[in-house]
């Protein structure tokens, strides 16, 4: 009995509406090379990446305030495996809590060697202060950013 | 066998079509949310559970209630998702308060069109076993179920061409700035661009509540739960004969058993159907024992399912009016709900006590429920 | 106490594997319906309604594939609804079927689901797209490394060593060794773990679930079904979900409600369902439990989640001492677990079903002795939706 199989790839394209504050956002990084937060009208939280509402208070956020450069690592991995459709390995990425900011902001690590898993490990623990650097050549997008170790 | 417990509809927010894109998609959902707790009269703290119904494929995220969770105010609440059929959040929501365990229930649903092509996702709910390399996309669905009844229906198609135009009238007069439908556009023989309204971004949102919170908060425009009834065709096309509708008929029996119906014209004030294509409104005429398929040409030209008529049905314009294609069937209910509440606006029936909804969803309508809603609880 | 309560009288579960190229998706949600129904004593004509148990289409391949599961369910013309909530499905699954049973509408219910990943060449890409295109759809993010950034947390508050981790998958593979139904039953040892190579740092392959391929099912009824038809059941006496914030970031930084080295809402969502079973202990009143950890160092905050320690990080300390294994005080994932076996559409279901086959005594090599009370968990999302049953006997 001759089992037999078929390939079938997904490929569909999107275009999604970023709405006003994922734009603002991003234009900000763009053109300022600048992240900023939104503040939460109950908490006074700011809320990093910014959202028009806080979905603990579900209130409106009432202003943009500026964050970083400077932030601690929250938390991080380095990964080793080969993914289809995601970047060649290793690299590092996680979550930095920016100066001014109540919460973290994902990114990837860069200029760490990352030959050793537990050398690496160890310069990027939770609490390890980091500075975001931004590309030369912005388009406004999550990958003109990135958090190098600071000094 | 009824609910232990008969739930209402307190609040509803019905946004058939969101034309501007300033507003991602999860701002979107929780305009929607907000609206219908406004309509309720109460604040996300005063509900206890939540049910979302979308589609991965149109939503373009894997898992579309993670990040929908938040918008809708389910961080730390009780919420799940029906990704089958927007009509099935109601059902589950609705299930959920008649445990006895919810007082309310917050239920939503949204459609966007932010895929490249509708179609091209729409086909990958086909098997790829035998059918994914056919362009079996929903249209070809409802053109395959129209041809059917052309074939076994003498005067389907002039009834299906009088039901178009008759909801397309409804739209006109329910909106104040109604669709401009084009002349021309995706055909599948034998549909028209007559009988199928073009795909749009839509969402909408219903509250429901147990009688208790009803009495407590002194709550007056409500719409009670009479009954419900739900049901699946297989899942092959090729399995079903497309010029019936037996999980209709089976979703319709378990609605009129426990909601005590026997005379569905005299019972009902109006119904809102899904007219995917008018043809899915004649099936639904037949299913709902309105309209026999004999009777069908005869009762679409002499007005009694038209506004003003004995039953009006799809007061609203339908879906050939506006088709926010995964939330249509919720829609219908919702439409429903504003009418016995008094709330439908330009196109509100006068002394709307009872009426049907009926929701269907899927490649020809493959998933079926018909909701019954009434001024009056049950004693 | 009146008649109302639900029970279970029917499991299926497939020998779940890798990969099953002589069965097509249907064929395997028939292969876990048919011992279920069978264990249930009944035909298809006596179940009222389907709760269809799937998560991400895209695993499967196939949009709203659970219309393919239509017959295979016997749900033609029936009531019939498809549940997703992530990892959390299966559980959600039976607790909407629950729904269906305490609303009085139903007296018999059946909760069905299979899944194919292994099919699927690139889970982690489908699972990639479970995040939001605004902002965190062009970061490398997976289920993998989440759960490692998880770990790298757990182990700054509580100390836990890679060691720790690797206790976990030793346990869960002894005890999947005694399970027929585990898709990994090879027995391990802490180096073994320790020179598998790393994913994502900490996290390394033997700390890792499999990608399964399987179905399963289970069966519920009305107390009054089951005493008129004289049925043996387990009964289920608390549900519940909560959800925490989509936003990893906020589970970091300054106060966060909910910490992602934690799983704040699954302790919210035993909080709902000890409250409706009565638990007030449950360190003392739970005999077993099936936590859906699919990555090994996940499992030490289900069970201070689950209450079942003072604090959390305590789990870390009296998992070393042997508590939670077979023979120990606490068995937590007898059967292996979701490190062992992880069908998505169903592996929360399949932790359900372990835990009644427990408290009914049927759980064969991988029975806790004299288990009377035992608890279920599910994960789905980011972390962030999790569903939780109580199940007595």
């Amino acid at each position: 009995m001759e089992l037999l199989e078929r390939q079938e790839v997904w490929n569909i394209t999107y275009h999604h509406a970023l709405g006003e504050t994922a734009s603002e956002f991003y234009t900000r990084i763009r053109d300022e090379g600048a992240i900023y937060g939104r503040r939460s009208a109950g908490s006074g939280r700011v809320l990093v990446p910014p959202r028009s509402f806080s979905d603990e208070t579900l209130l409106p956020t009432t202003e943009w305030v500026k964050v970083g450069p400077g932030g601690q690592i929250e938390a991080f991995t380095i990964v080793y495996e080969r993914f289809n459709n995601l970047p060649d390995p290793p690299y590092a990425f996680g979550y930095v809590l920016l100066d001014g900011a109540d919460t973290a902001l994902g990114g990837y690590f860069k200029g760490i060697d990352l030959t050793d898993p537990q050398a690496a490990a160890d310069k990027l623990k939770v609490g390890t202060r980091v500075t975001t650097t931004f590309a030369a050549d912005r388009k406004g997008e999550m990958l003109d950013f990135w958090f190098e170790l600071t000094q | 066998m009824g609910l232990r417990i008969q739930p209402a509809v307190i609040g509803c927010a019905l946004r058939p079509v969101i034309a501007a894109r300033d507003r991602s998609l999860e701002e979107m959902i929780y305009d929607t949310a907000q609206q219908a707790l406004r309509d309720a009269g109460i604040t996300i703290d005063d509900i206890d559970g939540i049910v979302v119904a979308s589609n991965d494929q149109f939503d373009g995220r894997s898992i579309s209630v993670m990040m929908a969770s938040g918008p809708v105010g389910g961080v730390d609440r009780d919420i799940m998702s029906t990704p089958s059929a927007s009509e099935h959040a109601f059902i589950m929501g609705a299930l959920r308060v008649a445990s006895g365990q919810f007082r309310t229930q917050l239920v939503v649903s949204w459609s966007p069109t932010e895929v490249s092509s509708m179609a091209d996702a729409q086909r990958l709910g086909t098997d790829p076993y035998f059918h994914r390399g056919l362009p079996l996309d929903e249209l070809s669905a409802h053109a395959l179920q129209a041809s059917a009844l052309e074939h076994a229906v003498p005067g389907a198609r002039q009834a299906a061409e009088a039901v178009a135009a008759k909801n397309r009238e409804h739209g006109r007069l329910a909106w104040p700035d109604p669709p401009l439908h084009p002349a021309a556009g995706p055909l599948r023989w034998p549909l028209t661009p007559a009988m199928t309204a073009a795909p749009v971004s839509g969402a909408v949102a219903l509250v429901l509540a147990c009688p208790e919170f009803v009495a407590e908060g002194g709550l007056r425009d409500v719409a009670w739960l009479r009954g419900m009834g739900w049901a699946t065709e297989p899942g092959f096309l090729g399995d079903r004969d497309l010029s019936t509708a037996p999980a209709l008929a089976a979703a319709v029996r378990q609605a009129y058993e426990t909601a005590g119906i026997s005379n569905p014209a005299a019972d009902f004030d109006l119904a809102e159907v899904t007219d995917a294509t008018p043809y899915t409104e004649l099936l639904a005429w037949e299913a709902l024992g309105l309209c026999p398929r004999e009777a069908w040409l005869a009762d679409s030209i002499d007005g009694r399912f038209a506004r003003g008529g004995r039953v009006p049905v799809n007061l609203s314009g339908g879906v050939l009016t506006w088709n926010p294609v995964f939330c249509t069937g919720l829609m219908r209910i919702g439409e429903l709900a504003n009418q016995i509440r008094g709330k439908a606006g330009a196109h509100q029936q006068a002394n709307a006590r009872c009426g049907v909804a009926h929701a269907g969803s899927g490649f020809a309508l493959q998933y079926q429920a018909a909701v019954i809603l009434s001024r009056e609880p049950r004693q | 106490m009146s008649s109302d309560r639900v029970g279970i009288i029917g499991i299926g579960q497939s020998e779940f594997r890798s990969r099953r190229d002589d069965a097509s998706y249907p064929e395997l949600v028939r292969e876990a319906v048919a011992p279920a129904m069978s264990d249930a004593g009944l035909d298809f004509d006596a179940v009222q309604a389907v709760v269809y148990s799937l998560s991400p289409d895209a695993m499967v391949g196939i949009g709203n594939a659970e219309r393919l599961g239509v017959d295979a369910v016997g749900g033609r013309n029936k009531p019939f609804l498809r549940i997703n909530n992530g990892g959390a499905t299966g559980i959600s699954s039976v607790i909407a079927a629950y729904y269906h049973v305490a609303s009085g509408m139903f007296d018999v219910v059946l909760t069905a689901g299979a899944d194919k990943v292994g099919e699927c060449g690139d889970s982690q890409t489908v699972l990639n797209k479970i995040w939001d295109p605004s902002y965190e759809r062009p970061l490398p993010l997976g289920t993998i490394n989440m759960l490692a950034m998880s770990a790298v947390r757990y182990m700054n508050f509580y100390g836990m060593t890679e060691e720790d981790m690797a206790r976990v998958t030793v346990k869960n593979r002894r005890h999947a060794s005694l399970n027929p139904k585990a898709h990994l039953r090879k027995p391990v040892t802490i180096d073994d773990v320790m020179a598998s190579r790393t994913i994502s740092w900490p996290i390394k392959l033997l700390d890792c679930c499999p990608q399964s391929t399987g179905g399963a099912a289970m069966v519920l009824a009305s107390e009054r079904f089951i005493r008129d038809n004289h049925l043996d059941a387990v009964w289920i006496t608390g549900v519940g979900h909560a959800a925490e914030t989509y936003w990893m970031g906020d589970r970091m930084g300054n106060n966060p409600t909910a910490e992602h080295a934690g799983a704040h809402a699954l302790r919210r969502s035993f909080e709902r369902s000890y409250r409706m079973a009565g638990i007030t202990d449950p360190e003392r009143q739970v005999h077993v439990a099936e936590l859906y950890a699919p990555f090994s160092n996940t499992e030490f905050h289900c069970i201070d989640a689950a209450r079942l320690v003072a604090k959390p990080g305590d789990s870390i300390a009296r998992l070393r001492d042997g508590e939670f294994e077979l023979g120990g005080r606490l068995p937590v994932n007898p059967s292996g677990g979701t490190l062992c076996t992880n069908a998505i559409a169903v592996t929360a279901m399949a932790r359900v079903a372990e835990v009644a086959l427990q408290v009914w005594g049927r759980a064969g090599a991988h029975q806790a002795q004299g288990a009377r009370l035992g608890i279920a968990s599910g994960n789905g999302g980011d972390h962030q939706i999790f569903g939780t049953v109580v199940i007595e006997a």
